[in-house]
C-alpha cells in the first residue's frame, strides 16, 4: 500500500500529469460536444429511445478515443522520465521490489485513465441528451454497456501499454513513437494488405473501435475485449519480468 | 554494520569491482577513497540492491539490502544528488519518500532545516545548484533515521563552507553510533574526516586502516595513498 501512495504523490506532485490529463479531457469533451450536436442534428425523426440513447452514448466514446494520445504519453513519460533522469535509483532504493513499483505505476495510470474517461463521457452524455431531448431518449440500453466498457478499456489498455513500453524502452520519445505506430499507423496501413482482416484483429485499434461501435463486426465482443485487455497486460508483464530479472543480474 | 565480502562486479569486459572485502563498523566515519573508475560508485550501488553481483555478497545489517523491510528506516543512502526530477518541490520529493516507507511527513520540515534548505522547500528542484541538490539528497538520506548512511561523494558541488558543514554532519551522525561510509576521491577531505579509511584502485582493496595508521608525522595522506596504490598496482 505504501508504494501504490508513494506513486500516487509521485503522480500527482508533477505537472506534467495533469497537463495531459487536462489536455486530453478538453479536446476530447470539446470535439465530442461538436461531433455529438452534428450527428443528431442529422437523425432521422423515427429514432426510438433505446436509439437515441445509443446514438449519445457512441459520439460520447468517439470523444474518449482521442484522449488515448495524451494518456499513453503520460504512460510511457511516467517511467522514462524517471530513467532519463536517473531518479529510479532512488526509487528503486526506496522500494527495493521493482515489479511492485511498476504494478503499482500502473494502478496510478490505470485510475487516472478511468478518472479521464469519465471526465469526457459523463459531461459528453448529459449534453447528448440535452440535444436530443425531443427524441426522449432512454437512460442507458442494453448494448451502450458494451461501448462503455469498451471504451473505457481501450483508454486504460493504451494508457498501460505507454507506461510498458517506457519501461521497456526506457526512452520517452522513443516509446512514444513505438506506442503511436501500434496505435495508430500500424492498423491504418495493415487494412490495405492481403492479410489485413487477420492482422486488424490482433492489433488494439480495430477490437476497441468495433466494441465503440466505429467500425463493422468482424469478431465476437468478447474476442475483441479479450485482444484489447491482452495489448494492456502482455507488455506490461513484459516489463515485470525484465525489471524482475535485472534486479538479480 | 556493513559487510563485503569477495565482491566482484563486471561490465561487459571491464571489471569494475575486484573480489573486494571489507567491514564498515558502527561510530565512525570509514572513508571510501579512490581515483575515478576505482569501483566506489559500483560498490556502493551493489551495497544498495541497484546492481547484482557477479560474485560475492554485500549486506547491511546482515541481509542483502533488497530483503530489508522499510529500508529507509534502516540505510540512508546518497548516491548521484542530481538524479532527481526537477518538476517537484523539494518538499514533495521529501514526501513521496517518506510516504514510501511509511514514515510520517511532519519530519520533512526539519530534516530540511537540518541540511540548511529550510526557505528551499516550496521550490522546484529544477532550480537548485549541485550544493543544493547535496543537501537535499542528504535529507532524504536522513529521512527515516537510519543507523547506516551510505554517502557517495556527498562533499561534490559545496562550497568550502558547506563542506565544513557536511564534515561536522558526518561526526555527530557518527558519534550518535551510526555507521557512515563515505565516498571521495580527494585525499584531503578524507583525511580530516575518516576515522578509518579503505582505499580502493582498479576494483582492488589497498589499504583498510585506520586513518592514523596511514599518516605519520612526514608522511601526508597523499604519500600514504600514492605509495599504497602505487605498490599494490606493481
Ligand atoms: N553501468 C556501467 N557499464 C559499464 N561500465 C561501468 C558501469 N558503471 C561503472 N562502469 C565502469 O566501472 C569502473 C568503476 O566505476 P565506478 O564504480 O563508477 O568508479 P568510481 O565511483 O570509483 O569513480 C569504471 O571503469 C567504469 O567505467
Ligand atoms: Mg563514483
Amino acid at each position: 500500500m505504501s508504494v501504490l501512495a508513494a506513486e500516487w504523490i509521485k503522480f500527482r506532485t508533477l505537472r506534467s500529469s495533469w497537463w495531459a490529463l487536462g489536455i486530453g479531457v478538453l479536446v476530447s469533451l470539446a470535439l465530442t460536444v461538436l461531433g455529438a450536436a452534428t450527428v443528431i442534428g442529422r437523425w432521422d425523426p423515427a429514432r426510438t429511445s433505446d436509439q437515441a440513447a445509443m446514438g449519445i452514448v457512441v459520439a460520447v466514446y468517439v470523444g474518449v478515443v482521442l484522449a488515448q494520445l495524451p494518456l499513453g504519453m503520460l504512460g510511457t513519460m511516467t517511467i522514462a522520465g524517471e530513467h532519463a533522469s536517473g531518479m529510479i535509483d532512488t526509487t528503486f532504493v526506496a522500494m527495493p521490489s521493482r515489479v511492485r513499483v511498476l504494478l503499482a505505476k500502473a494502478a496510478v495510470l490505470g485510475g487516472a485513465a478511468v478518472g479521464a474517461s469519465l471526465l469526457i463521457s459523463v459531461p459528453g452524455y448529459l449534453f447528448g441528451r440535452f440535444v436530443a431531448a425531443a427524441y426522449r431518449p432512454s437512460l442507458l440500453p442494453a448494448g451502450a454497456w458494451t461501448v462503455i466498457a469498451g471504451g473505457t478499456l481501450m483508454i486504460v489498455v493504451t494508457t498501460l501499454l505507454g507506461l510498458a513500453l517506457g519501461a521497456l524502452l526506457r526512452n520517452g520519445a522513443v516509446a512514444t513513437a513505438v506506442l503511436m505506430a501500434i496505435v495508430l499507423v500500424l492498423p491504418a496501413l495493415v487494412v490495405n494488405l492481403p492479410w489485413g482482416e487477420q492482422v486488424s484483429r490482433l492489433l488494439p485499434a480495430y477490437p476497441a473501435l468495433q466494441l465503440i461501435e466505429q467500425v463493422p463486426d468482424i469478431m465476437p465482443d468478447w474476442a475483441a475485449f479479450a485482444v484489447l485487455a491482452a495489448w494492456g497486460v502482455l507488455p506490461l508483464l513484459l516489463a515485470a519480468a525484465r525489471y524482475a530479472v535485472q534486479a538479480r543480474r | 554494520m556493513i559487510e563485503v565480502t569477495g565482491l566482484t562486479k563486471r561490465f561487459g569486459r571491464t571489471l569494475a569491482v575486484d573480489d573486494l572485502s571489507f567491514t564498515v563498523a558502527p561510530g565512525r566515519i570509514t572513508g571510501f577513497l579512490g581515483p575515478n573508475g576505482a569501483g566506489k560508485t559500483t560498490t556502493m550501488r551493489v551495497l544498495l540492491g541497484l546492481d547484482a553481483p557477479t560474485a560475492g555478497r554485500a549486506t547491511v545489517h546482515g541481509l542483502p539490502y533488497r530483503e530489508l523491510s522499510r529500508p529507509l528506516t534502516r540505510v540512508g543512502a546518497l548516491l548521484d544528488a542530481t538524479a532527481v526530477q526537477g518538476g517537484r518541490t523539494a518538499e514533495q520529493h521529501l514526501w513521496w519518500l517518506a510516504r514510501s516507507n511509511g514514515l510520517p511527513r511532519s519530519r520533512i520540515g526539519g530534516l530540511l532545516g537540518l541540511v540548511g534548505l529550510d526557505h528551499a522547500g516550496g521550490r522546484r528542484i529544477g532550480g537548485f545548484s549541485l550544493g543544493m541538490k547535496q543537501r537535499l539528497g542528504l535529507a532524504a538520506a536522513l529521512l527515516g533515521d537510519p543507523e547506516v548512511l551510505v554517502l557517495d561523494e556527498p562533499g561534490n558541488g559545496l562550497d568550502p563552507e558547506g563542506i565544513r558543514w557536511l564534515r561536522g554532519l558526518l561526526k555527530s551522525l557518527a558519534a550518535e553510533g551510526r555507521t557512515v561510509l563515505v565516498s571521495s576521491h580527494l585525499m584531503s577531505e578524507m583525511a580530516v574526516t575518516a576515522d578509518q579509511l579503505i582505499v580502493l584502485a582498479g576494483g582492488r582493496l589497498r589499504a583498510d586502516a585506520a586513518l592514523g595508521e596511514l599518516v605519520r608525522p612526514g608522511r601526508s595522506l597523499e604519500e600514504a595513498f600514492m605509495d599504497v596504490i602505487g605498490r599494490s598496482a606493481s
